[in-house]
């Protein structure tokens, strides 16, 4: 149970407080509800750019690392489909210094021709180092695409392709700035050694005097019902053949979303689950075989993710892969497999709650989907679901024209 | 009137926590060490073996002995232990580096005693069965294959074995037939030789009730017996020698074909942590590459954009350190970048630290040490960081005295000493048509 306070400053900001007196530290997160989710089509990855243009210099501060650096702090960002997050630590007698770089960065950008040259070219780098330049480094890329038709969860954080990043303009840099970056955009959580009564006087100092930017709700045109199987195949420079599965989910909000998160525990969260156990370990099909959520707030994925072991077509591994499937959908799950995998989520979320920063993004991602309390509620929302819920669910999902198939075969 | 351009007031950090570990042994002589620390009911245990890839005699035998403990003990089968983590939401680790080979378990306090008595049987009455056996082998194939499609990973192992030569343990040098080579009885014998009571020491960090009294009963019920000393009650392992033998050569190179980035490593051997310059060195290293404000980040990736990333990392053994600047750039970024990680390592030899950067350094070191004694965890690393070389908690005072000192002369005269880029191997993995 994560205790935690939350109030509205008067320009929209939401501010969340979770005190953990054990860390001389505290973390600060500010996450904006703005992902790659929100770009054009012509010029995607610019959110993930965006992040990066975010460590150039604010309107009164020319260099957001050295003086964060000078109060012994750290900091990071990450950009998904859905968000971009940015967070900082800092020994508890310097927590000022983490809101007087927030809220300049949020009151507006130096908007530097310099930053964005730089930053064109290392995000290009971080394009080729992470997805040209790795085996099966396009396979996500490749996955949206087949799978979604309308929706902006086509293309990946980084981008559809290089060149989008390389024509991005100042004038299309500025106004994503003032369209997404805003006070009413955006979610400030301090954790660690601090008191609420603190936090609010520094937040409403800092961050009070930023307008409120009346960002208009997001209006994405919603993905249609697939309606019959999608295959593609492609040969790549790699040393073995793979395939993945991805089927339309829930959103993050659907009451199926905990169910369906199940399922893909007791297909393989562990070397006791069953796809691992059956396909990898007695039948030796596979070196390799996952299930998982794409995890994405609008409606996702769930993706089945295989290597067949030498000499394994992707045919049979594909029937390997369909027979769990049909099992789940036809079978209901031993009383004791269900309790296993909730003991392991519950578990999980112990562990997630050792750490003031882990604490500090889980309030503010959760803040930005509806509500930070849904940290607090989630074990229950897990512990409540059925082994005949497990079922329906998966016959719901995993039915053959909601699939998408990609067959990776290695290049002989 | 709020004035954005003036940063808040810095406060120093004078007061740093440090929950120091606690040596307790077992009946049978293992040495317990406790750092309590937390507030969740979690309890990290590890059981370190001095079973690293040093003491093999052929590739791979050590990591795969400490992979196949969880593949079947005398009473359960690999899918019986699997079965017993995740019911209780446990995880086990199974890890090997140059020197040590550990078994890291995690649980839920109240879980400790089922956890335990599946470990016990893994530790002692392993199995080791053909079938998971095979299996395994051909896992790790496919992962080895996988891993050497990367430029980084060929580029790390041509590194270390120039810097260390072909035939020495902290040399990677794996190979695709070194997996056909290994056999069942390459493991077994492996196992009785390195994995009993004489050669143990347990780590246990988390929340553990006072005086340690329930987790100690605990682990003195299940290791504390005399029934896993060594077979042959041999006595104390003999450490084999190995003498390093670098290549005369300095500057290396790996073809990759199609490649469309390079893989680039700069590095050096380094003092070892008992060496009285090794603090100051740390400071210098940070400065060069150890964080994000340092000179190879500002200049190849912040001022010129070569790169994602950019950074240079100490590396400690317990027979060797280097220093290692690692990099991936675009192909037609090899030859500048080489050159600017030069010039930054002479500009470092002629011109003193100025106080403002050295201030930043500081400041930053002084939280990141913060960070290091934060949380169990982060705590149970940084006795194990200095309990592995001898060492003791003097160490890291000797550290932040030195950090609080050292002046920007100084850091310059042992660039001057330590950071001869002459000196440096480079090696490239990459394409050359590309």
């Amino acid at each position: 149970m994560i205790h935690f306070e939350r109030t509205k400053l008067a320009n929209g900001l939401t501010v969340i407080v979770h005190q953990d007196k054990t860390t001389p530290m505290v973390a600060l997160d500010v996450c904006y509800n703005v992902g790659s989710r929100d770009e054009h089509p012509d010029h995607t990855g610019f959110a993930h750019l965006f992040e990066h243009l975010m460590f150039g210099g604010s309107k009164h501060i020319p260099s957001y690392d050295e003086p964060l650096q000078k109060a012994g702090g750290d900091n990071n960002a990450f950009t998904s489909n859905d968000l971009t997050n940015y967070y900082l630590t800092l020994p508890k007698n310097n927590l000022e210094t983490g809101f007087w770089l927030e809220s300049d960065r949020m009151l507006e950008l130096a908007f530097s021709k310099k930053s964005l040259d730089v930053q064109r070219n290392v995000v290009i780098e971080e394009f080729k180092q992470r997805y040209l330049n790795q085996p099966y480094g396009d396979v996500w890329p490749l996955l949206r695409q087949l799978a979604y038709k309308v929706h902006s969860y086509q293309w990946p954080t980084i981008g559809r392709e290089i060149s989008h990043i390389e024509k991005a303009t100042m004038q299309q840099v500025k106004d994503f700035f003032f369209a997404h970056y805003a006070p009413d955009n955006a979610v400030l959580v301090v954790t660690g050694n601090v008191e609420f009564d603190e936090v609010l006087t520094l937040a409403n100092r800092w961050f009070g005097p930023i307008p409120n930017r009346n960002v208009k709700p997001r209006d994405i045109p919603q993905e249609p019902v697939q309606t019959e199987i999608r295959e593609q195949t492609v040969v790549r420079d790699v040393p073995n053949d793979a395939i993945y599965l991805a089927w339309h989910t829930t959103d993050r909000l659907d009451p199926m979303y905990y169910a369906t998160d199940l399922i893909s525990d007791v297909l393989s969260n562990g070397n006791s689950s069953r796809m691992y156990v059956n396909l990898v370990q007695k039948e030796k099909l596979f070196t390799e075989l996952d299930a998982y959520l794409s995890g994405d707030y609008e409606p996702g994925l769930f993706v089945v993710s295989g290597k067949p072991s030498n000499g394994i077509s992707l045919e049979t591994a594909r029937k390997a892969i369909e027979r769990e499937l049909d099992r789940m959908k036809q079978d209901l799950i031993s009383e004791y497999e269900l309790e296993k995998v909730k003991n392991k989520l519950e578990a999980n979320i112990v562990y997630g709650e050792m750490n003031y920063l882990t604490k500090a993004m889980n309030l503010a991602t959760n803040e930005i989907l509806k509500d930070a309390d849904l940290i607090n509620s989630q074990v229950e929302s897990y512990r409540s679901v059925t082994a005949a819920q497990i079922r329906e669910v998966s016959q719901h999902i995993l039915r053959p024209e909601n699939c998408s198939v990609l067959n990776y075969i290695a290049k002989k | 009137m709020l004035n954005r351009a003036i940063q808040p007031t810095v406060n120093p950090i004078d007061h740093i926590d440090i929950v120091q570990a606690e040596k307790r042994m077992l009946s049978n002589g293992i040495p317990v060490y406790f750092v309590d620390a937390g507030t969740q009911d979690v309890v990290k245990i590890d059981f370190v073996f001095e079973a690293g890839t040093w003491f093999q005699t052929k590739n791979l035998v050590a990591s795969i002995c400490n992979s196949m403990l969880e593949e079947g003990s005398q009473n359960y089968p690999a899918s019986g232990i699997a079965e017993k983590f995740d019911f209780y939401g446990a995880y086990i680790q199974l890890v090997v580096d140059q020197n040590q080979g550990f078994i890291n378990v995690i649980s839920l306090g109240k879980h400790l005693p089922a956890i335990l008595d599946v470990t016990e049987d893994i530790l002692k009455r392993p199995v080791f069965p053909e079938h998971e056996f095979q299996v395994l082998i051909a896992k790790n194939k496919q992962k080895f294959l996988f891993e050497n499609e990367k430029v980084r990973t060929l580029c790390q192992k041509k590194f270390t074995q120039v810097m260390f030569g072909d035939a020495h343990p902290y040399a990677i040098n794996n190979k695709l037939e070194d997996f056909d080579l290994i056999s069942r009885e390459d493991i077994l014998q492996f196992y009785h030789s390195f994995y009993h009571s004489g050669n143990c020491q347990i780590l246990v960090a988390g929340k553990v009730d006072p005086e340690y009294s329930g987790v100690l009963n605990l682990l003195d019920a299940y290791f504390g017996g005399d029934d896993w000393a060594s077979p042959s009650a041999r006595g104390p392992i003999l450490i084999p020698e190995y003498a390093i033998c670098p290549d005369p050569q300095k500057r290396h190179w790996v073809e990759k074909a199609n490649s469309i980035q390079s893989a680039i490593r700069v590095g050096k051997n380094w003092v070892p942590k008992t060496h009285s310059d090794y603090h100051a060195l740390s400071v210098l290293s940070t400065i060069l590459g150890g964080y994000f404000g340092s000179r190879l980040m500002a200049n190849i990736r912040e001022d010129k954009g070569y790169t994602y990333g950019i950074g240079s990392f100490v590396l400690t053994l317990k027979k060797a350190s280097y220093l290692v600047i690692s990099a991936e750039v675009g192909n037609e970024n090899v030859e500048p970048t080489l050159t600017e990680i030069k010039a930054e390592m002479k500009k470092l030899q002629t011109d003193p630290v100025s106080d403002n950067e050295l201030e930043t350094v500081k400041s930053y070191l002084l939280g990141e040490f913060l960070r290091d004694f934060d949380g169990p965890f982060a705590l149970a690393a940084s006795f194990k960081a200095i309990n592995d070389f001898g060492l003791d908690y003097s160490f890291y005072d000797q550290y932040l005295k030195v950090l609080r000192n050292i002046t920007g002369e100084e850091l310059m005269l042992l660039a001057k000493q330590y950071l001869n880029p002459e000196e440096c191997y480079t090696v490239v993995a990459g394409s050359k048509e590309n």
